[in-house]
């Protein structure tokens, strides 16, 4: 089903969400993020290049209290989240919400991510041409997923419906949108200029020599697991109160297999100690190891990794080179 | 209204000995102590505070099960008090960047003695000078609580740790985890000299929040590629000795490779420029 929007009108769908909802879409700033847009914001709601910051910290929070406890007891936090429109998500974003729905939805459910997303609408944005020259998403075989997704033909847009809960939102707002009789081709989904990583299977190349040319000029700051919108690893702390040392929270953060304590165990010993194994391991991991466990890839192409790493390790660039 | 005592549950029932020591420093690191201003007195119910100089009239001088020392080895007085605290301590522990890393006060090593010997005190006839060196250097350290100043959380959690019977574990982590995490945009990109990739964390990236580069109070980080920072800076227009000047400013003392690292990658790319 395709529906069509007119340019002016999409404002006026969108300030509506943010009247009675709460709407998350990028904003500029010193770097495009995604923020809570206010009714007022809706105008300056950014869309000429994918942001520096993916959306994930809205569904896999940085910081996150797991449960409180008090002497033996635990507590349970109540998870509620409010009624979620997340617009202006890139093909890139959508896929990496669909690949972290697999690690926290579907074998495993996790009580945490699956309250933050149940509550929400995908509404992507399609993009013609590659917004960055990070991008290399072709080669990823993304996938369709979104509720709703908008496609900008200048003076409309074309509005795809992916789901149930898509639907839902056009009939809320049918004023405003047209249905037309036109199917997107596949053809039409793709994107232009994105085809920059030759080869995804990286399987037989781990003890290639070029990787050296990445790790040399690697800092294991963490800045690529930290922007990535698929990376998931987490590690947990329990913070406890100094007027009862028994009363504390157990707090769910954000964590990076770049750094040596990532893989640090009881004893001391840390199983990636060398610089090579980390920065082979989330290569391998987004191209290979995840691939083997849930049959796509995990890395979806944003370049996220490549634009905020201080020395623009370009690991698409060192497989390509890869003989 | 004064409130009554504070009844403190699951207080241990034997109180660890602790005792919190300043020599040659600005206290500021001891000031970290007390900013935890909700928490103090919840903090006394938990321990036996035996000596805190600092805001206590009486101290005892006995055995400690934990001494925090603030300030570095500056004199031979210092190098008497850090020796005396060893030998009365189970546990001892480098408070902040004085103590951990030697800090503003031990850039003095690396600078010659004409161009500070004017700025010593002479007034004080008995005070003997000792070339300014962190704790560690003197004696055996357990534990480090860095930064200029420390965080005031982290004092805390140790003492509440340790109470349970565990050691925290250093963050050795870059200061650029915490950063990334914060929504920062990286300094070293707008072409500011930020050290956070070869600094240890667990800061919260407070400095970077504020809009000013970190210049590595809280030490090396564990697995730091020094030579890689070195280049990045050269790129961005910074000469050898901003770069060295900056790096000895907090951890000089903790960077003793530095000057054989500079000249190896000097004589790398000069190779290359060939």
């Amino acid at each position: 089903m395709v529906y069509r929007i007119k340019r002016d009108e999409l404002n006026i769908f969108l300030e509506g969400f943010a009247r009675k909802n709460q709407l998350v879409a990028p904003l500029k700033g010193k770097l495009a993020k995604f923020e809570l847009v206010k009714e007022e914001q809706v105008k300056d709601i950014y869309l000429e290049k994918n942001t520096y910051f993916p959306a994930k910290e809205f569904f896999f929070k940085k910081n996150e209290t797991v449960f409180t406890f008090k002497d033996n007891k635990i507590q349970e936090p109540k998870l509620e989240t409010p009624k979620r429109i997340f617009f202006g998500l890139r093909r890139c974003d959508l896929n990496a919400v669909k690949h972290q729905d697999k690690v926290f939805m579907e074998q495993i459910k996790d009580p945490y991510y699956m309250a933050a997303r149940e509550n929400s609408y995908l509404l992507g944005f399609h993009c013609w041409e590659a917004p960055s020259k990070y991008c290399f998403c072709g080669t990823l075989n993304l996938a369709d997923y979104y509720d709703l997704m908008f496609y900008d033909k200048k003076d409309y847009f074309l509005v795809e419906v992916g789901s149930d809960k898509g639907k839902e939102l056009i009939k809320e707002f049918k004023t405003l949108f047209e249905d037309i009789d036109i199917t997107i081709t596949k053809e039409e989904k793709k994107i232009k200029g994105a085809d920059r990583l030759l080869k995804d299977d990286i399987k037989g190349l781990y003890d290639h020599p070029d990787w050296q040319k990445g790790v040399n000029q690697c800092l294991s700051c963490a800045a690529c697991t930290n922007l990535c919108p698929t990376c998931y690893c987490f590690e947990l702390h329990d913070e406890t109160k100094t007027s009862n040392i028994q009363e504390g929270k157990r707090v769910r953060n954000w964590s990076s297999c770049q750094v040596l304590d990532f893989s640090r165990v009881a004893g001391e010993h840390v199983f990636r100690q060398k610089r090579e194994e980390r920065f082979k391991h989330r290569i391998y991991h987004q191209l290979e190891y995840f691939k083997e466990r849930y049959g796509v890839n995990m890395c979806v192409g944003c370049g996220r990794c490549i634009q905020g790493c201080p020395t623009r390790i370009d690991f698409v660039q060192i497989i390509n080179e890869m003989k | 209204m004064v409130k009554a005592k504070t009844i403190i549950k699951n207080a241990p029932k034997i109180k660890p000995k602790v005792a919190f020591y300043g020599i040659t420093g600005c206290a500021g690191c001891l000031l970290s102590v007390l900013f935890n201003e909700d928490e103090i007195l919840d903090l006394i119910e938990l321990i036996d505070l035996k000596a805190f100089p600092f805001i206590k009239e009486v101290n005892v001088e006995e055995k400690y099960d934990y001494v925090f020392i603030e300030g570095l080895v500056a004199s031979k007085e210092d190098l008497e008090e850090v020796k005396r605290l060893r030998e009365n301590a189970t546990f001892v522990v480098s408070l902040g960047a004085c103590a951990c890393t030697g800090c503003i006060p031990a850039y003095r090593n690396f600078t010659l003695k004409e161009n500070y010997e004017h700025l010593l005190y002479k007034k004080v006839e008995d005070l003997e000078d000792v070339q300014p060196t962190p704790v560690d250097m003197h004696i055996k350290v357990d534990h480090y609580i860095p930064g200029c100043p420390p965080n005031k959380k982290e004092i805390l959690t140790f003492i509440r740790s340790v109470l349970r019977g565990k050691i925290p574990i250093p963050y050795s982590s870059p200061v650029c985890v915490e950063c990334r995490q914060n929504g920062n945009e990286c300094l070293l990109d707008v072409g500011k000299p930020c050290l956070g990739p070869i600094t240890a964390g667990g800061c919260n990236s407070v400095c970077i929040n504020g809009g000013l580069e970190c210049w590595g109070c809280r030490g090396p980080s564990k697995d730091m590629n020094l030579e890689l920072m070195i280049k990045i800076l050269r790129e961005k227009g910074f000469d050898d000795k901003f770069i060295q000047d900056r790096m000895r400013t907090f951890a000089g003392l903790k960077l003793p490779m530095l000057d054989e690292v500079i000249k190896h990658t000097k004589e790398k790319v000069g190779a290359k420029n060939e």
